[in-house]
Formats: C-alpha cells, sequence, structure tokens
C-alpha cells in the first residue's frame, strides 16, 4: 500500500497564487497537512491545487514525522507572515516540519503569506470537529495558531 | 509506606465474566462509558479492527479470547483442542498488523503444546497459566506506574501523546498524591484522537493538571520551554530498541531532541524483530481521516493517507521504562 504512494511536496500555510503556480509546474506529488483546528490552510491549498487540476494528498498533522522517516519528502513549503533578524513568524506546525527537514536534509523553502493568521485560538477551537463535540465541556486547552521557526532551518526564502 | 494507586479504567479495559468478555469501548469515550460484549474469537477481531481497544487493551483481549475458547473446547480430544487454540491464534494474529500479537498467542500456543507434551490436562493447564500470567503483567505494570511516579519531578510539565493505557495518568495522580505538582499536556492525536478524548478524560478524572494541543503545537510548546519532559508508550519494540507507536511519536521524537528535552518510553522489550525498519505498518483506510461523524472534513479534490504508527528509532529514546512481558 505504502508503495502506491509516490514521494512529494510537502505544503503547510496560506500561500500566494505564485506559489501554487510554482508547484503546479513542477508535477510532483502534493502532500497537505490538515492545520488544525479550522483546517484553514489545508482547505486553501486544496482548493487552489483542484483549481490546477491536482489532486493534493491531505495527512494530519502528526504524520509528517512519517513521510519524512520513509523518505517521502523532496522539499517542504511553509508561509510566513513576519519575520525579525532570527526568525519568522509562520502557522502553527512548520516548526514541526523544519526541524524534520534539518534533521532528514529536505530543504525547507519558504514563501509570504498571502493572509495572515491569529496568534491564539480559544480552547473551545479544538472542541468541535465538523460540527460533532469531540471533549467534553470545561477541559483546558492551549491553541497557538503561528509559531516563531528560527531562520536556520530555512533554505531558502522565495 | 506505598501511597494506593489510583486506577484509571484504561489500565485493564477488559474484563472476563462468565462466558462474556466484556471490552472498554474506547472510541465511545467520553461522551459514554460501555462495554462491548465479546463471546468469541470473531467478535474480539472485530473490537480490535474496529479500534474499540488498542495497545494494552488488545492484549488483554487476546488473552481472555483464548480463555472464552478453551471453554468451548476444553472436552476436546487433545489434537482438536490443540487445532482450535491455532485457529484462535491465526486468527487474533491476522486481526491488525503492527501490534505483536503473534507474540503474545506464540504463548499461549507454547503452552498448550507444553501441556499436550506433559500429558496434563491441557484447557487447565492452559488456564491457569493465563491467569497467572496476566496477574504477573498486571503487578508489572503497576510496578511502572510506580517507576514512572519516581521519575517524575516536583514541576514537571509532561507531553504525552496518544494515549498510555492508563500507566501515565495513574503515575501522575500518585505524583499529587505525594505533593508533587505535576502538569500533563496531551495532543488531541488525529485522526481518532485518543489524546483528547482518553488522555485527557482520565487524567481530569484522577484530577491531574490536563491541557489538550493540536498535534501541531508540539514544537511551539517545546521551543517556549513550557514542556521539560516527553512520555509515550509503545506498540511493538524491536532488538535494537526501536519502537512503534501511534502515528505522530516520531516527530516529537525528533523535536524532543531538537530542544533537549528527555523522551521516556514505556515499553515491553522483544528481540523477535531486528530494528523499527522490520516492523510492518498498518495504513488504515484514508475515509477514516478524510470524514468524521460521516462527512468530509474539508471540501475540494483530495486524497488520504493514514499510516496508523510510526517508528522512533533508539537513538532518540532518554530512557526505556520497561516491563518483561514473556
Amino acid at each position: 500500500m505504502l508503495d502506491n504512494i509516490k514521494s512529494g511536496v510537502l505544503v503547510h500555510g496560506l500561500f500566494d497564487e505564485a506559489m501554487f503556480d510554482q508547484l503546479a509546474s513542477e508535477a510532483q506529488e502534493i502532500f497537505v497537512l490538515e492545520g488544525r483546528p479550522n483546517f484553514q490552510t489545508s482547505k486553501q491549498s486544496i482548493a487552489a491545487f483542484n483549481k490546477r487540476k491536482i489532486t493534493p494528498t491531505l495527512i494530519s498533522d502528526n504524520m509528517a514525522g512519517f513521510l519524512f522517516y520513509k523518505k517521502m519528502v523532496t522539499k517542504v513549503c511553509i508561509s510566513y507572515q513576519a519575520e525579525d533578524s532570527r526568525a519568522v513568524l509562520s502557522p502553527i506546525g512548520s516548526l514541526i516540519l523544519a526541524v524534520l527537514g534539518k534533521k532528514h536534509k529536505v530543504p525547507v523553502y519558504l514563501f509570504p503569506s498571502s493572509e495572515g493568521l491569529n496568534l491564539l485560538g480559544k480552547p473551545s477551537d479544538l472542541c468541535l470537529l465538523n460540527g460533532k463535540r469531540i471533549m467534553p465541556k470545561n477541559f483546558k486547552g492551549y491553541v497557538p495558531l503561528v509559531e516563531w521557526v528560527a531562520k536556520k532551518y530555512i533554505t531558502k526564502s522565495e | 509506606m506505598k501511597s494506593s494507586i489510583k486506577e484509571s479504567p484504561l489500565f485493564w479495559p477488559a474484563y472476563l465474566e462468565g462466558a462474556t468478555l466484556f471490552v472498554l469501548d474506547e472510541t465511545l469515550i467520553p461522551s459514554k462509558f460501555h462495554y462491548v460484549k465479546v463471546r468469541n474469537t470473531k467478535e474480539a477481531v472485530s473490537v480490535i479492527r474496529q479500534m474499540k481497544t488498542r495497545a494494552f487493551g488488545q492484549f488483554l483481549v487476546v488473552l481472555n479470547t483464548f480463555l472464552l475458547e478453551i471453554e468451548r473446547a476444553k472436552t476436546f480430544a487433545p489434537k482438536k483442542f490443540l487445532a482450535q487454540i491455532h485457529k484462535t491464534a491465526t486468527a487474533l494474529n491476522n486481526s491488525r498488523p503492527t501490534f505483536p500479537f503473534s507474540e503474545v498467542t506464540g504463548i499461549v500456543v507454547g503452552w498448550a503444546n507444553e501441556a499436550l507434551a506433559k500429558g496434563e490436562d491441557a484447557p487447565l493447564y492452559v488456564k491457569k497459566n493465563i491467569f497467572g500470567y496476566l496477574m504477573g503483567i498486571r503487578e508489572r505494570r503497576l510496578g511502572r506506574v510506580r517507576q514512572l511516579a519516581s521519575i517524575l519531578q516536583n514541576d514537571d510539565s509532561i507531553l504525552t501523546h496518544c494515549n498510555v493505557s492508563g500507566e501515565l495518568a495513574m503515575a501522575a495522580a500518585l505524583c499529587k498524591q505525594e505533593g508533587k505538582k505535576i502538569r500533563v499536556f496531551a495532543t488531541e492525536t488525529r485522526p481518532y484522537l485518543q489524546g483528547g478524548r482518553l488522555t485527557v478524560w482520565e487524567l481530569k478524572r484522577l484530577g491531574v493538571d490536563v491541557t489538550l494541543i493540536a498535534d501541531n503545537a508540539v514544537g511551539s510548546l517545546m521551543a517556549d520551554g513550557l514542556v521539560n519532559k516527553v512520555v509515550v508508550g509503545s506498540d511493538r519494540s524491536c532488538a535494537n530498541g526501536d519502537f512503534a507507536n501511534k502515528i505522530g511519536t516520531y516527530q516529537i521524537a525528533v523535536l524532543a531532541r531538537e530542544f533537549g528535552i528527555p523522551l521516556y518510553v514505556l515499553t515491553q522489550p522483544s528481540n523477535r524483530i531486528p530494528t523499527g525498519a522490520d516492523i510492518p505498518i498498518e495504513i488504515r483506510d484514508a475515509n477514516e481521516l478524510l470524514k468524521f461523524g460521516n462527512r468530509r472534513i474539508v471540501p475540494g479534490k483530495v486524497k488520504g493517507f493514514y499510516p496508523g504508527f510510526d517508528v522512533v528509532c533508539h537513538e532518540l529514546i532518554t530512557e526505556p521504562i520497561a516491563i518483561n512481558v514473556r
């Protein structure tokens, strides 16, 4: 079953059209992370790839490591909405991809974000999935929506 | 004097009553607390495949299923009895690929062979061995809970993933009883959400401070110094110390190493498989990822890929907390 899945580009973030055009021209398999809690990043990416007649493969946010371990990632594309001298501010989950990229010697490319994300979500964002309650009331949750990714992990900024 | 250990329902999620095995349906927690009735091997395989139980629960289902089948086969002639034990073992071995079912069923088959070779009453011999074995495992797991509690220090902030079959929750509760302040961050663990549904639920039940995070927030937590230990379970171990656990464990282990955070793994050592590369990884139906509550989670044309487990190489482990299950 693993043999049916080709290696490809791992995409995570909110991107301008140019990034999708660039990847569409490369004709590689595309992996898109879900982007919990609201799936905003995957929804945007899937729609943009579909517009270019590409059907990406969705994975849960915890499955990226598996793809790296199995040498199924050729490059990583993440977006950023702000930067300072040492780091960029990217969607939550980007740091995992950046560290995995470093460990597995897979290049990590950075693209400007098409829109900004809030810094923090609410615990209730983790409460529902597809409109269905998945957590009982009164649980504590911590929901960062962006994180700093040190520039030492970045191969190239587009 | 040792503190008493408060038990989580996930520590021993199946029990036998008469000719029925009651298996805690972990897919319904936290909204319902319900035990599924299992009466034979076919039903046992079904609860395993549907992930109504997992991890240590699978181990309990396997051993108790033999007890159910032995009850049915106790009047069989020795050869027919042995054939029934083999048939049960084969069905359980084929239920899911990653958990080491054949290692557990092999122990029971070994007892059946031993009984026949010694001219013993095989059904009674195997039953006694299963009961004794289960009691031994229970004691060793309780010992491991105490060991883990001794590793956890006052003011520790622990990251965990999926669910450690009650042991982390019980260790954290024990720490609390002993006056240690412990905080736990639990990942959601998509797509089945075992972290949110099970780990948060059981920790709250035991009065432990627990915070839920999305799976993608572990890097942020580590980079910001919000956790100082990682504790995870394992579904299968290898001779070289590599282990397989719920999907997502590998990236947590890599990040923990990057940020200098110790990783503790509850393991059941085995030398049957040489390295992690030899562990068969279950690839589950993509619809389990793409849909939730029978509705698609994202619109558009998209494929799904759902490996159920990943492998962590031994170099990333700070300390295995092992129990012998032989």
